[in-house]
């Protein structure tokens, strides 16, 4: 995944995200392998154009199925669905209406950061409710995933 | 950043993942900025991908 780039078109397109899953727990400083980049997107229509606009370059394709399905990342699609994990000729991305234990993008804004990175300034959940997910969604492979974030909790730096 | 500080309750389940945890690594990366973090990832990824490539052509060479 080429998160540098990825990034840089969502925010450049002016895309109202939120980074959670396995990217926003290497923000906060995780050591954890993660292979796509999981955004929680916000779903007003101005958004959604500015999704499908944003990502039209970059091939988006629904992962795991068989090539030469008629689909097309649209306005429409965006509406008629909620969740799609994409294949993208810079990665995989998940594009989340809502997360379990999270909920919707206006549910997750108030709990999120702004992050400065590869000149651009992108919203990440914040760790302790990317923990609270995590334990929310109950899956065994986040078990590892979750004593980790804890554990940074605990041995971060405090904010002066 | 400057977060929240929210109890985390006890599981026992994740406790049992606690040891697993590498304190140093992690001390480690705390101290790279976000931006270096994401490009260790990616640099992660490379070094997976390779070894899978690597993986699947001893496999089938064998």
């Amino acid at each position: 995944m080429d998160y540098a780039k990825a990034l840089q078109a969502l925010a450049r397109g002016g895309v109202e995200f939120i980074l959670v899953g396995g990217a926003a727990a290497t923000a906060h400083g995780s050591a954890r392998l993660t292979q796509d980049l999981d955004v929680v997107y916000r779903r007003n229509d101005t958004n959604l154009e500015r999704l499908v606009e944003s990502l039209a370059l970059h091939d988006p394709y629904l992962r795991g199925a068989p090539p030469g399905l008629p689909f097309r990342l649209d306005v429409s699609t965006l509406r008629h669905g909620l969740n799609f994990t994409l294949t993208t000729n810079l990665g995989d991305l998940d594009l989340l209406g809502e997360i379990v234990g999270g909920g919707t993008y206006e549910d997750l804004v108030e709990h999120s950061l702004w992050l400065e990175l590869f000149g651009i300034r992108c919203r990440c959940l914040d760790l302790e409710t990317l923990i609270q997910t995590k334990r929310a969604a109950g899956r065994p492979k986040d078990f590892d995933a979750i004593a980790e974030l804890e554990a940074i909790v605990r041995i971060r730096p405090r904010p002066e | 950043m400057e977060e929240r500080d929210v109890p985390t309750g006890s599981d026992p389940v994740i406790d049992a993942y606690r040891g697993g945890v590498d304190h140093s690594l992690l001390r480690e990366n705390l101290q790279r900025s976000v931006e270096e973090r994401f490009l260790r990832l990616m640099e992660m990824q490379r070094f997976a991908t390779e070894l899978r490539r690597a993986g699947r052509q001893a496999t089938a060479s064998s």
